[in-house]
């Protein structure tokens, strides 16, 4: 089983509100500095990757577009226990949409040759539009099966679990296939060892350029994009909390609950 | 003149408040961008009672599609060639797990047009949407550009409110010829596991939620919320983490990337108030937060806070309640 994931890296979204800041001309959030993360449902989308291997055996290759820094997430993955990683990056690449991304992931995963499973997060953790795998599974023809938290393997068939309202549906689809990963109990990722990091340091990671690809600037999509942020701004907030004092937890827990029953919230 | 398309399944016999967000949304669209036709296409086996009630709500024209179930793949299809049939300049479909993760990008996909998904809002420019959608998890807001022969968007739930019923609307209803019986998905459901949740209420409909996070610190700990959540008629719900712990199941999920939930009464308990978990309770009417940490975010969105470790407030809070009842 060959198992491709696509990675992105990001700045770390858990970046309180009050340190948070943006480029409203460059229509994007300034990193300063806060760390670049793998984006939160790919950590978890190369965790599914990693027990789905453990069970079946074969190989996981990372792949992320993006520019040299990205590095560090390969390597990260690397030191979670991928195989392989490999980088895309070029300075065309850097004004696409969604469309954009997919047709390069496409020609790379073409050029990586065979694979059986491809798995994207269900959103990026940044501008989360989650179009990127389902645009992929359409440029590759291959079935895209959204929202999926782990694969199971029984009498030698791999079925998929999607958490859903009432509990959780059992998948079944056509090898190759897609699927965007959401987050469920059974996936939390794992931490890569420092041991781990160390030796994934010394792992060469190759770069492929458009050039590589066989990727013209044309072959990329339309200008203007077809999906494109216009204005960004941060919403303003006013501070109205009440807070609730008292001499003990207990004594803060009697003055709310009055509090809410004389808003008639409760009671 | 803008014709809209607007899309709704129809799997209950009780229509939900999705698609009548998304007709008060069209409606709204519709006034700004100069009338025409607000289309609904009603997918699935209670469409056919379903058409009244659209038209009283903002529909001009539903069309039904009676098939037995709405699977991923039909759904596409069939929203494909409505698109395809009536060329709306505008389609909204519900950001839910179906239309947001599997039919609006893959619809875009194969329509080569570009989608806003995740909306709440739009502003009109002329004869322009932007589209507005919480970016970076909430802490920011973006106007999104669309462009190619349809706007396409999902809408979040409670984005808008569904407009008040008016009996003396009228409007068409016919069945739609879609074509959903030569499609052969072959994504299919084998199995359907119930994870049965005894005695919890349905986050949707509840006035008040109760939701717990990585503060509660264990299952045992989330035993005492679900008390609390009792004894006030509340649904439990849970942050990300306490999701992933398993001390909530998955369909208690409070946030982005859950449900969207606005009770009247919201009691974040040991929840550090994220954007992405903001993003799904923020329209609450008010806000509770129980947090021992005074500089947590959550005291910035709150109506009314508690400093204090939680241990040492709910059990009294239960016990302050049982008095009432009693
Ligand atoms: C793309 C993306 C999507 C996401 N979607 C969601 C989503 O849908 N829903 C969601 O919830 N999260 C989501 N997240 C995760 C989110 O960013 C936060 O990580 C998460 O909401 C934090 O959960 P928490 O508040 O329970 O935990 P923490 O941030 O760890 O906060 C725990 C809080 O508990 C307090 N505490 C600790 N002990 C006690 C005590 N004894 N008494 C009282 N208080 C105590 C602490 O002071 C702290 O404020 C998403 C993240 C990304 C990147
Ligand atoms: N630059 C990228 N490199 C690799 N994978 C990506 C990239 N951008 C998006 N993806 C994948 O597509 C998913 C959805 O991204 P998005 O459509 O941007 O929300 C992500 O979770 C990744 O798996």
């Amino acid at each position: 089983m060959h198992i491709i994931v696509c990675i992105k890296q990001i700045i770390d979204p858990e970046v309180p509100f009050h340190l948070f800041r943006i480029d409203p001309v460059a229509k994007r959030q300034i990193q300063g500095t806060h760390p670049l993360v793998i984006s939160t449902y790919d950590e978890v989308a190369v965790e599914v990757a990693l027990q789905l291997k453990e069970k079946v055996g074969g190989r996981v290759t990372a792949l992320t577009l993006g520019k040299k820094e990205a590095l560090q997430a390969l390597h990260q993955t690397l030191a979670m226990g991928a195989d392989d990683a490999i980088l895309l990056s070029d300075l065309n690449f850097e004004e696409m949409d969604s469309f954009g991304k997919a047709r390069v992931l496409a020609a790379a995963v073409r050029k990586i040759g065979e694979f059986d499973l491809i798995l994207c997060g269900r959103q990026a953790g940044d501008v989360e539009l989650g179009l990127v795998g389902p645009f992929l599974a359409g440029e590759l023809g291959i079935p895209c099966v959204p929202l999926v938290a782990n694969f199971e393997v029984a009498n030698g068939t791999i079925r998929m679990r999607r958490p859903v309202e009432t509990g959780y549906e059992i998948l079944e689809a056509p090898f190759p296939l897609l699927a965007t990963i959401t987050n469920d109990t059974s996936n939390v990722p794992r931490y890569a060892s420092v041991k781990g990091l160390r030796a994934a340091m010394r792992a060469p990671i190759p770069c492929w350029s458009s050039a590589d690809l066989g990727l013209s600037a044309d072959a990329l999509g339309p200008k203007p994009l077809r999906i494109e942020i216009d204005e960004l701004f941060i919403p303003h907030r006013e501070m109205r909390c009440e807070l609730i004092e008292g001499e003990s937890g207990a004594e803060k827990a009697r003055n709310l609950a009055a509090r809410l029953k004389a808003l008639g919230l409760i009671g | 003149m803008v014709h809209i398309l607007t899309f709704c399944t129809a799997s209950q016999p009780e229509i939900p408040r999705h698609p009548l967000e998304l007709l008060a949304a069209a409606r709204a669209l519709s006034a700004q961008l100069g009338e025409g036709t607000v289309h609904t296409l009603c997918v699935g086996p209670a469409s056919g009672a379903y058409g009244e009630e659209l038209i009283h709500r903002g529909a001009d024209r539903v069309l039904t599609v009676e098939c037995p179930s709405v699977e991923a793949e039909i759904a596409l299809a069939v929203v494909e060639s409505a698109v395809r049939h009536l060329a709306p300049q505008v389609v909204l479909l519900p950001h839910d797990d179906l239309s947001g993760a599997y039919v609006g990008p893959c619809l875009a996909y194969r329509l080569e047009t570009g989608i806003a998904t995740d909306c709440g809002g739009f502003a009109v420019q002329g004869e322009d949407i932007r589209w507005l959608r919480p970016v970076y998890g909430g802490k920011a807001m973006a106007y999104m550009r669309i462009r190619g022969p349809v706007q396409l968007a999902t809408m979040r739930s409670r984005a808008f409110d569904p407009l008040p019923a008016d009996p003396t609307r009228r409007g068409e209803i016919q069945s739609f010829p879609a074509d959903w019986e030569s499609v052969r998905p072959q994504i299919r459901v084998v199995e359907r596991l119930e994870e049965k949740e005894e005695g919890e209420l349905p986050l949707d409909r509840a006035e008040i939620i109760v939701s717990g996070g990585r503060g509660i610190g264990s299952a045992e700990g989330f035993a005492v919320l679900r008390e609390l959540a009792r004894v006030l008629g509340a649904a439990i719900g849970g942050s990300r983490p306490a999701v992933d712990l398993g001390w909530v199941p998955h369909s208690h999920l409070v946030g982005q990337t859950g449900k969207i939930v606005a009770p009247n009464l919201y009691i974040a308990v040991g929840i550090s108030g994220a954007a992405q978990h903001i993003a799904g309770a923020g329209s609450s009417k008010t806000i509770v937060a129980i947090n021992k940490d005074s500089d947590a975010p959550i005291f910035k969105l709150a109506h009314i806070g508690v400093v204090e470790e939680w241990e040492k407030v709910i059990p009294a809070l239960i016990e302050a309640c049982r008095e009432w009842r009693s």
